[in-house]
């Protein structure tokens, strides 16, 4: 019991919250490609491009500003290749997606080497990160419980808002429903006079914008630092929910905070002394775990749909069709 | 000032015309669509143009609708003329078009369905609510009952229809054309739209409606305009027409084909179809109650206007589609039970009506072509391996004995033209030893050369003995072959006539759906 309350108590929420937020940002970004029709594996390359330059540019300016706004640039021009590609050149989504990613890890490599002559991490070198932010007044209000709601850094904010904004994006904005109508049925768009390119550009760039700031998070608010491939499957993961949840915002922030949970869970296990190698395989085998259950849940549904059509069949079948002779 | 073309039935001034069409002609490649059609549509009337398939209705009606640009021709709307360069400038002219294939996002309510792309917006926000009222007033008004909050993923079909008419309204048109409305309707659906159709004319719209379908075009239509092959039959009042005459305009009486020699060699039953029923994709009854028979040695033709249940028919005895009840015996074994190898290892050789769906597989080389369906069967298949030595001799062999314009076995399907397609079927086909040959439109879509040679072919398989049904829509292609003629009419075999005084006038009474006892009689037999 005493191992619990040590396990669960405020400081996981809270651990939990910020451990969701970087694959939170980069699945919402997802969901934008994702209800336009488009399977952009690309999330992870965006994301860790995005946490590169955010880095280099935090260095530079001695901005974090500034360096999340590099994050995002890069994050784009990325998206916009992909969008360049897959969009206006027809190729093949997943071959682009793919090969953007290996362009991203082996990229950020090289000018790590090139930049600053090491391999692995870039530490120190006047990184500024993002500032946390206490919101006044939380302590009264909540008092132990204000670590919930305050002391985190803006991204984090940025991530959670960011789920209503898109619900009503999706629901009550044009641009919403032209990427819904786009990834659903095209032709039906293609007859109103709906441009299908010009929605599927957009949504890649809002994608990328989101997978930018998802980077940026990742090494200026996290923690203060880049390592080589430090997305580490984020953006996957965000694939994954992504194709579960059919890029719904609500669906996607239950299936983010998951992870997160399970992301902030497997980090507390770490400090009692449980293996870390095992530990840290915690997200992947909730998130497998979750995959199966959603399945496995849809079956009977699959079974009772074809019993259905069958009896429907039969049904009609037997009441309409003449017993011998013709019926007129 | 625009024209009236001598022969068309122009007769009231052109400020009363919704629509004029002045010699369009529309050409794909060789083949000419729409051959110099006039047409003119009076504001106020339900115009039903009708036509078998592939006569040019769509493509004319696309033509009107900016879809396609006529190669010749002039279009006046309300007597001024304009150029419709796409559909935008024919919604801004008050045309509105209901397509066969609807266009409706499933995941979207029917309200935003039917705004797509016209919105209301308030404070930048769609007001639903707004949508909502405005739909169901306009489903009020016309009669066309949906529920604007519903998904439309969870309607059928039937009310999709009226979701594609309700967005046409909200654009503002004020003539309204329907390509095959009643193709996916039940018959009850149907006769709710023609209300709808009706109240549209009460309102001083116009309505512009495709069909293949005599009884519906005599049912609602003002005035019908009849294509054939590309070129205007005829425009005339509806009310002056009878059931009959529409079908001789419709089906023509056109003779290109002078009548086979051919000596009587009747031999035994090879097929017998005993009071067999079968429903179309709607689960409505499609075939009802047919039996005839097919000897050796005989050539049986099935007329009737396209869509009678011809199609359905040729699907039940190949085994494509389930029979609801009766069966169909080939040489004394159901077809009714077997999957379709199973029918061919019986003894079935079927030329399907449609070839590039169901004949061949167009990206193949002939030599494949030639193979499907035996390709596990010695010579071509050796020890799980196919013997390609063997697969091309024999597509060489039958390229000559086919008279097949190909450079060679390995060329691709999709290079031939029409009839050398048809005829790399008819190969394939007619070279395996079936005893019954089942040939659904053998010469559709071929050009005058082939259709003799292919021709030429049946006639030969009959000298050989094979049992052969011919479905046909063309008269005077049955009139050619068949030693026997069944005319079907509304899924029903209406009667029989003999091939040798094939009466047009009483096959087209018959397609017309008028019964002929004397003939019944005959059938019985």
């Amino acid at each position: 019991m005493e191992i619990l309350d040590k396990l669960i108590n405020v400081a996981l929420i809270a651990a939990t919250l910020r451990t969701t937020a970087p694959i939170l940002l980069v699945a919402l970004g997802g969901s934008f490609t994702t209800k336009a029709g488009i399977f952009n594996i690309g999330l992870e390359g965006q994301m860790l491009v995005g946490a590169f330059f955010a880095v280099l540019g935090s260095i530079w300016t001695g901005s974090a500003l500034a360096g999340v706004a590099c994050g995002v640039a890069a994050a784009l021009v990325f998206a916009l290749v992909f969008a360049v590609l897959v969009v206006s050149f027809k190729a093949n989504e997943v071959v682009v997606g793919l090969a953007l990613n290996i362009l991203a890890g082996g990229m950020t490599i090289s000018l790590m080497k090139a930049i600053f002559g090491t391999r692995g991490s870039i530490v120190g070198h006047g990184i500024v990160g993002l500032p946390k932010v206490q919101l006044p007044g939380a302590r009264d209000l909540l008092g132990s419980w204000a670590p919930l709601i305050s002391g985190f850094t803006p991204l984090v904010y940025a991530a959670f808002i960011a789920v209503p904004l898109l619900v009503v994006c999706y629901n009550r904005t044009r641009l919403g429903l032209y990427i819904r109508v786009v990834g659903e049925k095209p032709e039906a768009a293609e007859a109103l006079g709906i441009s299908i390119t010009r929605v599927r550009y957009i949504a890649s760039l809002l994608c990328g914008l989101l997978a930018g700031l998802a980077g940026a998070h990742l090494s200026l608010g996290y923690i203060t630092m880049f390592t080589e491939n430090m997305s580490s499957g984020r953006g996957f993961m965000a694939v994954a929910i992504l194709i579960f949840s059919n890029g719904d915002p609500l669906k996607v922030l239950a299936g983010c905070l998951l992870f997160g949970f399970a992301d902030a869970f497997s980090l507390r296990l770490q400090t009692f002394g449980y293996p870390s190698y095992l530990v840290l395989t915690v997200p992947y085998v909730v998130a497998l775990i979750a995959l199966f259950a959603l399945s496995y849940r849809a079956r009977p549904r699959i079974i009772a749909e074809t019993l259905e059509s069958m009896r429907k069949l039969l049904s009609v079948d037997r009441n309409t069709e003449p017993g011998g002779k013709n019926p007129q | 000032m625009l024209s009236n073309t001598p022969g068309s039935p122009t007769l009231h001034s052109n400020a009363a015309m919704a629509v004029e069409l002045t010699g369009i002609t529309k050409r794909f490649g060789a083949f000419v669509a729409n051959d110099g059609i006039d047409l003119a549509v009076r504001r106020g009337e339900i115009h039903a143009i009708i036509g078998e398939n592939g006569a040019g209705k769509t493509t004319l009606m696309n033509i009107l609708f900016g879809l396609l640009q006529p190669d010749e021709g002039s279009i006046r709307l309300n007597g001024e003329e304009i150029v419709i360069a796409d559909p935008s400038v024919a919604i801004k002219a008050g045309l509105g078009m209901v397509h066969q294939h609807f266009k409706l996002v499933p995941s979207l309510s029917v309200a935003d369905n039917v705004f797509l792309s016209m919105e209301i917006r308030r404070h930048g926000l769609i007001d639903h609510a707004a949508q909502v009222a405005r739909t169901r007033d306009l489903s009020k008004r016309f009669g066309l009952q949906v529920d604007p909050t519903e998904r439309v993923g969870l309607l059928s079909v039937g009310i999709e229809q009226r979701i594609e008419i309700l967005k046409v309204l909200v654009r503002g048109a004020r003539t309204i054309i329907l390509d095959e409305p009643t193709a996916v309707l039940t018959p009850q659906e149907s006769r709710e739209l023609f209300q709808t159709l009706r109240s549209f004319v009460a309102e001083g719209m116009t309505v512009i409606f495709i069909s293949h379908h005599l009884e519906e075009v005599m049912e609602v239509s003002d005035t019908v305009t009849v294509l054939r092959n590309g070129r205007k039959v005829a425009t005339r009042p509806t009310a002056e027409l009878s059931k009959d005459e529409l079908v001789h305009m419709m089906v023509g009486r056109e003779v290109s084909f002078d009548r086979r020699p051919r000596a009587s060699l009747h031999g035994d039953v090879v097929l017998e179809v005993k009071d067999l029923w079968a429903r179309d994709d709607r689960l409505l009854p499609a075939l009802r109650d047919a039996s005839f028979t097919v000897r050796s040695g005989e050539v049986v033709g099935i007329a009737g206007v396209a869509g009678n249940g011809q199609t359905e028919l040729a699907e039940v005895l190949s085994g494509l589609r389930p029979a609801s009840h009766g069966g169909a015996w080939l040489k004394g074994q159901n077809l009714t039970d077997l999957s379709p190898a199973a029918i061919r290892q019986a003894g079935l050789a079927h030329v399907p009506g449609d070839r590039m769906v169901r004949g061949v597989d167009r990206n193949a080389s002939i030599a494949a072509n030639t193979l499907m369906g035996r390709q596990h069967r010695a010579p071509w298949s050796r020890g799980g391996m196919l013997n390609w030595n063997a697969i091309n001799q024999n597509a060489e062999t039958l390229i000559k004995s086919f008279d097949i314009r190909a450079r060679g076995p390995s060329d691709a399907v999709k290079r031939l033209s029409g009839g050398n397609i048809q005829k790399v079927v008819l190969a394939r086909e007619f070279t395996d030893g079936a005893d019954f040959l089942l040939i659904d439109q053998p010469t559709r879509g071929v050009d005058i050369g082939a259709q003799e040679a292919i021709h030429d072919e049946i006639m030969r398989q009959r000298a050989a003995g094979r049992a052969i049904l011919v479905i046909s829509v063309q008269l005077d292609e049955l009139a050619a072959l068949a030693d026997r003629i069944l005319v079907m009419f509304n899924g029903r075999i209406m009667g029989e006539v003999s091939g040798d005084d094939a009466d047009e006038e009483r096959i087209g009474m018959m397609m017309a759906g008028v019964a002929a006892p004397e003939f019944a009689a005959e059938t019985a037999s």
